[in-house]
Order: structure tokens, then C-alpha cells, then sequence
């Protein structure tokens, strides 16, 4: 939907004063005595996701959008049956795992062997982005440990892949020999067969450093940016760097930052009509913007025997997983290392590295228990994923300011809406599922003003990791919701945006934007100071 | 909230239409009653976060300095009454930290300090490898090395032991390579509690000198973090709901479980020192603290939450209050005339009347808190000038 400012009406859900004041004051102008001068003043018509407050509908927080607790409110029209499920999988969320056996707490065991963190909690830090590592002083890199939220995904180049089906394994990325499509960097303390000169180290060690680069306005002002670069050493696989598989010539890397898990429910059950409708592949319409779906492996329809088991990608900064459940029940395996009933097997299976890790540790970490257990149940699993499915969107904050309304139309202007699709309502009626489960009623049919279009774009060279993720390409990535994004600070004061945590704010994140987004990144930077600042503060009250 | 901008705006057409023609001079409008309350939470905002947040976290770090240079001794001079001293010294820097749970938000999250330092369970499995095969422990191996074998409850567990029968543990017991382990660790704990309480006061980002204190984001609202008064009161107090739903329905309730049977000693927090009544206490008094605007509690006039409930509510403040200190005597009763620890209590039919107790007036806490407290902070009742 490609929006133009003089087709919205002013008012929507009584939230507007200003734009109603003016109409009064032109009604009591030209109300008056017949001798009276009429002037007609201009009324400005603001596009409805200017005025609106709720934007998760039905499903907005309420008594925490202004603070740290903003991502963190379950929806509130959950039934009590449901509350009861959200506030366990809360519980879960944080659960931090160790290493098996734990003869105490052996509902908590089973970590790694090799993970990238401890908790869901540690990724997603109050429900929210995790923090941007800064480079200690007097250091020039940091190593990735219990502090990162952030990891590597891997894979071996093949040139891309266009079509998912049976023959191409439906488009999943090559694994790398011995280690996989993720680097691990950390682990237990016997991970590896060196762990007593490398304890909790995982596959092998990831380095973060920065690259910075000025940039300046016309009016003088100036922007520092910075884009992380990582290096790697102590493989596992050889004493030598060089010449571990992970360092050949054509591996690819793509670092993948943890993002904010509120109104995920509702994103899956956004029509996939609806999305598809915005796809305009071959830029048909000749506004420079394609956009584009992700296809992607469905582990969920694969376990159900479905012969193409492919589903439109709707998660993940590439659209690479198709529902809530697939994304967290993946990163519990992968991330975490504990195994579930959807991925009942180690991250690392089938790599000699799991395999010497068994053979040193006796076989007691299998992931599978000789009843067929995995170490997260079913029923831990459901909870974890129906409480990221049913957390609240937050309500938006300074709604009626003149500047945030301004902000608005200026976002309008520069075809931010191009992507950032502000609205779509949500899928209604029965035997509507959510990852293979009956969808709460709660989600179902709320007009939504997420403000993304789901859909893959290029972005430039400057953000692009050049590698591909399904058929997503190495310069494509899906528009990110916009909604909530002006509380994360808030939530968390280390919090960066974009896929790697590369800005500091709004605004770093804009002056990033290229590819399809270049010429609405050229309209903001051609903007005065003043209205740089308004169109920012319109994304902020988001 | 519509309402009201409804009704704004009704008057506002009122006021302009008898603005029209001669004749309205003889009209009367009806202005509208004053509606809600009026309260600056400047002076609020100001005693809450220097008096209590970063009052508490300077203590924290004194009080981890303490605990460090107790180790130490302990390493030096392994006698008992050096282990004595340094298992006060823990507990002493519990007090602080768990006080601080009232108001977890900001760069103990930001800077994974609370992981760092408070990681449960702790990895017994790991912890014995190493103490079995490692020496040389230093604090600079020690903190890349998992939360899960640092931290609070590594420390109590080497220190107190496995607080099975009895939290009692001889100098005989705790070897030089233990003793090592426990200095090493105590210096990263010392170092994170002092990194926190810079996060507050000098820098938020200790890796960069010009990044703003957190305090002065509270300070001075209206900025990127927190957009006004408002915000800020409300971080309060959802930081207050937090602890008191942890407390009553996580710290107290899952151990305590649905019955006797299923009571599950292996949840309790600080169960190896059995100081896990004190935690519970002190994390209401945290509480407390925040409403009352006083970290001693031995001022009457100082400024917190219960004063903003005052201004649109004195009845209601009081009945909080209240509230909150039967919470507080509640917890404390839990361990009876025997003085029981909590890890015995949740076994014992009659203790367990007693922490039924607790933890329903901890329900009465949160459903104040969240029902009156932050619907007054959410509702355009509330005018700060």
C-alpha cells in the first residue's frame, strides 16, 4: 500500500486534539457574523498511524510503555488458562542451563556442550535488544563471551539458490565441514579436547573490533559510525587458524544480533496474502523498491510429513524461520544447546567434536535420554514459545506532540512506508494455529501498526554480509517492525539497532539504510536539522 | 482517556462560540471541575535515586571490597575465625544487593552485572572439575569463565558448603586450592560491584568516559531514556512489582511447591548459608525503601512513592504501607519460635502455615502495587504542575 498524506482523514479513535482544535477554531472563524473576513485555515491530515496510540490493538501494553518494563507485559486479554502458560514460559525464559548431569537440578541440565549463552534472557535482555559491546580501554578487540548477545551464523558459498525444493534440500545453507551453520564460541568446561589449557570455550574463540567512519550533513553537523568487524582464532580443528575449515576462502559469516521479542504472536498471524500482495519482485511500479519474500525450511511441516515442506520466512533479520515456535525452539537447540522435541538433536551432531566430546565425558550428555526424552520437554517448550508469542506491544508515547506529528509527515515524505508498512489486521475466525497450535483469541483480528512489510529488501553494500540465508541474498534483509523501537534504551541503555548492534541510535540506523532504502536515506539527509529531529522523533514515539 | 480529550475539546468550543456576537455576553459558561491531583515528583525522583539506588549500590561496592580483602585473609591465614570473618563479609554484601533487587533496571542489566553476579543454579559439575584439576586461579581467568562457576552462590558454596544438614564449615575443610578459588572470584565480584556503582555516577558505559551517568537520566527526564516525570515514577514502580512477584511467587512459592510433598529444597535461594529469609526480607525492605523514600528507614520526612500516592490518595498511602510492613513481619515470622531456616520450613507442616502467610500478604503487595499504584502513575489524573 503505497500511502499518500492527502488521502487519510484527520481523525481516528478520538486521539487527535490538535488537528480537532484546528477544526474548531475554523468553524468558530467562519461561524461568525456575516460582515466577519472568512478565512478558511488549512487542516492538516495526518496518515491514521500518526494519530494512533494502540498499536498492537487489542494487544497493547498498558502501564508500562514509558519504562524498562515496556517489552515485558503479557496481553492483557490473555484468559486466565493462558496467563497461567505465559507466566511459566516467563519463568522459563530465563531459566539459565548447565552442564549434565546436574544431580540437583537435573531439569536444568543439558547445556551445549558448545552455545553461544547461557538463557534466552541473556539474547533477548528484558525481552528486548542485547547490548552492544563497547572496546575496553586501552584494548583493541573484545572477546565474545557471557556478555554478548550476539553470534556468527556460517556457510559455505554455492552461488545462491533460487527455487526450495527436494533436490536442493529446500534451500538450507551448507553446512561448514565439522562445525556447522552456527559458531559456537563458547561451551562447558569440557567441551574440547584441549579444555584444560581452553575451558568453556566452544568450537573457537570470535573477536569483536570496530571500524568508524564520519559522516556530514550539508548543515555542517556530523554522524560517527561504526561497523564491527570480527576475527577468530583457536579452532578446534587445528593448532594452525589458517587452515581450519572456518577460515576457507569461501565460508561466509553473518552476525546476528538478538532482537525484541514482544508482538511476535501477532506478526505470525498477519495474513500471508496480505504480505505477498506487498511483493513487488520486478519493481513493477517503478518506485525503486522490490521487495520480496523469503521461502523457507519448515521444520514443523517436516515432522508432519509434508512432502514441500516450505512456508513463507517471517523471523529472524533475513525472514528465515517461519513461525515463533521453528525461531525459538531453534535457538534453544542452537543458541543453548538443549535439545527439544522439534530439534532433538545436538547442534553439534555428527562433528568429532561432539563425538570426542562423548567419548571424554563418558556418553552421559547425549541430549537424549533412554527413554527418548530431550532435555527441554514438551511442555517446557510450549511455554517458552506461547510467552513469546503472547507478550504486549507497547503503547506508543507523546502521540499529540507537535514535533512527533511533524516527524510523521516527514517519515511519510521520505517513503519510509515503502518497507516500513505501518499496518495489516490480523487473521480471525476458527482453526487458526500458531506454530501447529490453536491460536488465543487474543491475537486474532487487531488491526496492527507493526511498520514493517516482512518482506526482503536490499540494503546496500554497507550493511549487506554476503551470505545468502534460503533465498534470501547476502545484500537483503526484512524490514524491521518499527513498533516499540523508540523504548529500547529504555529497556536496555546498551542496546544497539541493526543486525550486528553496528547503531547508536535512530539515526545511525537511517544513515545505514541503502540499496532500496537509498533514496529515502538521501531525503533524510537532505532534510534541515530541525526536521531530521522530527522525523526522528516521530520513529522514537513509536 | 478519550474522555477526557472529548470534553476538552467541548469546552474549548464552548469558550470559542461565546466569543461570537454581542449578545453572548449575557451567556454562561459552565467551567469544569478540577479533576485529578498535582504532584512534582522532582524531589521524588531526586531521594529516590540518590538516596536509595546509588546510595545502595556505593554500598555494595564497599561492602564487596570488604568481602575481597576477607578472602584474602582467609587465604593467608586459614583460620576459623577468618573463615567467620569472610562468611559475615558475604552476607553483609548480600544485604545491598538484595535491597537493589527492588529497582533492577539500568546498567545491571546493561552490563550483565546481575548475571555475573547472581547466576543460579550454580554449575556444581564444572565447579568440582576445576577445583580438581585447575590451580593458579586468578580474577582475570575467572571472569571469562561461565557466570555459573562465579558469582554470589559460587562464593556461598564455598564458603558455607553444601548447606544440607548444617551451613557450618570448618577451616579443615576448605583447601588452599578453594581458598584460592574464593579470593580469585571474590576480586571479580569486588570489580563488578564496583563497576556498577561507576555505571550510576560517573559513566554508564565504563568503556566510554563521555557516556552520561544513569543517574542523570533520571535526574533529568526528558531525554532519550525516559521521556518525562512520568516515566521515571513508573520505572519505580514496576521495578517494585517486580521483586515483590519474584519474592511471592517465584523465591517463596516454587520451593514451598503445591503441597509437603512436593516441597523442592534444590529451589531455595542461598540455600547453602541458609540466609534465604534474610534475602526475602531484604528484598521487601528494598521495597519498602522505594516507598518510603528512606534506605535506612529511620528518617519521617523523606520523599518516595508513598508520598505520590499521598497526593492523590492519604488514605490509600497509609493502607500500602501497611501493607508492605505486615509483608515484611510475615516473612520474618516464617522462621518461628525455633528460628528455622527456610530450606527446613518448607518441610515442616506448621512453618508452612506461616509461609502460606507470607505469601498471601505479598499478594495483597502486588495486586496494591499494580491495581492502585501504577494505574495512578498510568492515569491523566496525575499532573506534574
Amino acid at each position: 500500500m503505497h500511502l499518500n498524506i492527502n488521502e487519510y482523514l484527520v481523525m481516528k479513535n478520538s486521539l487527535l486534539i490538535r488537528p480537532l482544535t484546528l477544526a474548531i477554531i475554523v468553524t468558530y472563524i467562519l461561524g461568525c457574523g456575516a460582515d466577519d473576513k472568512k478565512v478558511a485555515l488549512p487542516t492538516v491530515k495526518y496518515p491514521d498511524y500518526v494519530l494512533v496510540e494502540n498499536l498492537g490493538d487489542q494487544a497493547t501494553a498498558h502501564g508500562a510503555s514509558d519504562s524498562g518494563h515496556g517489552f515485558s507485559t503479557p496481553i492483557a486479554t490473555l484468559n486466565p488458562q493462558e496467563m497461567g502458560k505465559h507466566l511459566v514460559g516467563d519463568a522459563h525464559f530465563e531459566t539459565s542451563f548447565t552442564t549434565a548431569p546436574n544431580l540437583e537440578h537435573a531439569e536444568l541440565d543439558g547445556l551445549g556442550p558448545t552455545f553461544n549463552n547461557q538463557d534466552c534472557n541473556s539474547c533477548h535482555q528484558r525481552d528486548g535488544r542485547s547490548s552492544t559491546l563497547t572496546i575496553p580501554i586501552g584494548q583493541d578487540r573484545i572477546l565474545l563471551g557471557a556478555d554478548a548477545g550476539i553470534f556468527l551464523r556460517m556457510s559455505v558459498d554455492d552461488g545462491g539458490c533460487q527455487q526450495p525444493s527436494s533436490s536442493n534440500d529446500f534451500c538450507k545453507n551448507n553446512a561448514v565441514p565439522g562445525f556447522g551453520t552456527q559458531l559456537f564460541h563458547r561451551g562447558v568446561l569440557k567441551a574440547r579436547a584441549d579444555w584444560q589449557d581452553n575451558p568453556f570455550i566452544g568450537q573457537a574463540n570470535v573477536y569483536l573490533s570496530y571500524q568508524y567512519n564520519e559522516i556530514s550533513y550539508a548543515d555542517g553537523n556530523t554522524v560517527v559510525l561504526k561497523k564491527p568487524v570480527f576475527t577468530i582464532d583457536s579452532a578446534y580443528d587445528t593448532d594452525n587458524i589458517a587452515d581450519s575449515a572456518i577460515m576457507q576462502a569461501d565460508v561466509r559469516y553473518s552476525p546476528r544480533n538478538g532482537m525484541p521479542i514482544f508482538g511476535l504472536g501477532l506478526l505470525e498471524l498477519i495474513p500471508e496474502q496480505a504480505i505477498l500482495a506487498l511483493a513487488d519482485e520486478a519493481d513493477n511500479n517503478n518506485d525503486g523498491i522490490s521487495g520480496r519474500p523469503n521461502w523457507v525450511f519448515d521444520a514443523i511441516k517436516a515432522k508432519a510429513g509434508v512432502e514441500i515442506p516450505v512456508s513463507l520466512g517471517r523471523f529472524g533479520w533475513k525472514a528465515n524461520t517461519p513461525s515463533v515456535r521453528v525461531q525459538s525452539l531453534g535457538a534453544l537447540r542452537g543458541d543453548m544447546g538443549i535439545t527439544n522435541p522439534l530439534f532433538p538433536d545436538e547442534s553439534i551432531a555428527n562433528t568429532p567434536l561432539h563425538q570426542s566430546y562423548l567419548a571424554r565425558t563418558g556418553y552421559v550428555d547425549t541430549g537424549i535420554d533412554e527413554q527418548g526424552n530431550t532435555e527441554a520437554s514438551q511442555e517446557f517448550s510450549d511455554a517458552v514459545v506461547f510467552y513469546a508469542e503472547t507478550l504486549a506491544v507497547p503503547a506508543r508515547r507523546n502521540v499529540n506532540d507537535e514535533q512527533v506529528m511533524q516527524g510523521g509527515l516527514l517519515f511519510e515524505q521520505s517513503h519510509c512506508v515503502s518497507c516500513h508498512q505501518p499496518d495489516f489486521i490480523t487473521v480471525s475466525g476458527d482453526n487458526v494455529q500458531l506454530g501447529g497450535i490453536d491460536a488465543p483469541e487474543s491475537l486474532k483480528n487487531q488491526h496492527i501498526y507493526p511498520f514493517s512489510d516482512m518482506l526482503l529488501h536490499d540494503m546496500g553494500e554497507g550493511l549487506a554480509d554476503n551470505r545468502r540465508d534460503f533465498i534470501a541474498t547476502g545484500r537483503e534483509w526484512k524490514t524491521r517492525p518499527l513498533w516499540g523501537i523508540g523504548l529500547t534504551k529504555t529497556v536496555n541503555p546498551a542496546a544497539g539497532f541493526l543486525h550486528d548492534g553496528r547503531a547508536d541510535s535512530i539515526e545511525e540506523a537511517i544513515l545505514w539504510h541503502g540499496g532500496e532504502a537509498q533514496k529515502s536515506k538521501e531525503s533524510f539527509v537532505a532534510l534541515t536539522h530541525a526536521d531530521r529531529s522530527a522525523l526522528i522523533a516521530f520513529v522514537m514515539s513509536l | 482517556m478519550n474522555v477526557q480529550k472529548t470534553m476538552l475539546a467541548v469546552s474549548l468550543s464552548l469558550v470559542l462560540i461565546s466569543g461570537c456576537g454581542g449578545s453572548s455576553s449575557t451567556e454562561t459558561v459552565i467551567a469544569e471541575p478540577e479533576q485529578g491531583f498535582t504532584f512534582d515528583a522532582s524531589a521524588l525522583i531526586n531521594n529516590v535515586t540518590t538516596n536509595i539506588i546509588v546510595a545502595g549500590y556505593e554500598s555494595l561496592s564497599v561492602k564487596g571490597q570488604a568481602f575481597h580483602l576477607a578472602t584474602l585473609t582467609l587465604l593467608n591465614t586459614p583460620t576459623a575465625e577468618n573463615l567467620a570473618a569472610a562468611q559475615l563479609a558475604w552476607k553483609e554484601a548480600r544485604i545491598p544487593w538484595e535491597q537493589g533487587e527492588a529497582h533492577i533496571f539500568g546498567p545491571v542489566d546493561a552490563l550483565s552485572i546481575d548475571p555475573h553476579l547472581d547466576t543460579w543454579p550454580l554449575n556444581t559439575t564444572d565447579l568440582q572439575t576445576l577445583l580438581e584439576t585447575q590451580s593458579g586461579f586468578s580474577a582475570q581467568v575467572i571472569k571469562s569463565w561461565n557466570d555459573d562457576v562465579q558469582g554470589f552462590h559460587t562464593l556461598e558454596f564455598l564458603l558455607f558448603g553444601d548447606g544440607v544438614a548444617e551451613n557450618i564449615k570448618s577451616i579443615e575443610e576448605l583447601n588452599l586450592l578453594e581458598r584460592e578459588y574464593l579470593a580469585a572470584t571474590a576480586e571479580v565480584f569486588a570489580d563488578y560491584t564496583q563497576l556498577l556503582a561507576g555505571a550510576w555516577t560517573i559513566a554508564q558505559d565504563p568503556n566510554d568516559s563521555n557516556s552520561t551517568p544513569y543517574r542523570d537520566l533520571l535526574l533529568t527526564p526528558s531525554n532519550d531514556i525516559y521521556s518525562s516525570q512520568k516515566a521515571v515514577v513508573e520505572e519505580l514502580v514496576n521495578g517494585m512489582i517486580g521483586i515483590v512477584d519474584e519474592v511471592g511467587n517465584g523465591k517463596i512459592s516454587d520451593p514451598f511447591g503445591a503441597d509437603i510433598d512436593s516441597a523442592d529444597t534444590s529451589l531455595v535461594e542461598s540455600q547453602y548459608s541458609w540466609n534465604s529469609l534474610a534475602d526475602f526480607y531484604n528484598n521487601i525492605q528494598g521495597v519498602l525503601s522505594v516507598y518510603r523514600g528512606e534506605l535506612t528507614l529511620n528518617s519521617t520526612d523523606a520523599i518516595g512513592i508513598r508520598d505520590f500516592v499521598a497526593a492523590s490518595n492519604l488514605q490509600l498511602s497509609q493502607r500500602i504501607d501497611n501493607e508492605i510492613v505486615d509483608a515484611l513481619t510475615a516473612i520474618e515470622e516464617i522462621a518461628g519460635p525455633n528460628n528455622m531456616p527456610f530450606r527446613q520450613a518448607i518441610a515442616n507442616s506448621e512453618a508452612r502455615l506461616r509461609i502460606q502467610v507470607a505469601i498471601d500478604a505479598l499478594a495483597v503487595v502486588q495486586t496494591s502495587l499494580e491495581s492502585d499504584v501504577l494505574t495512578l502513575v498510568s492515569s491523566n489524573d496525575w499532573k506534574t504542575q
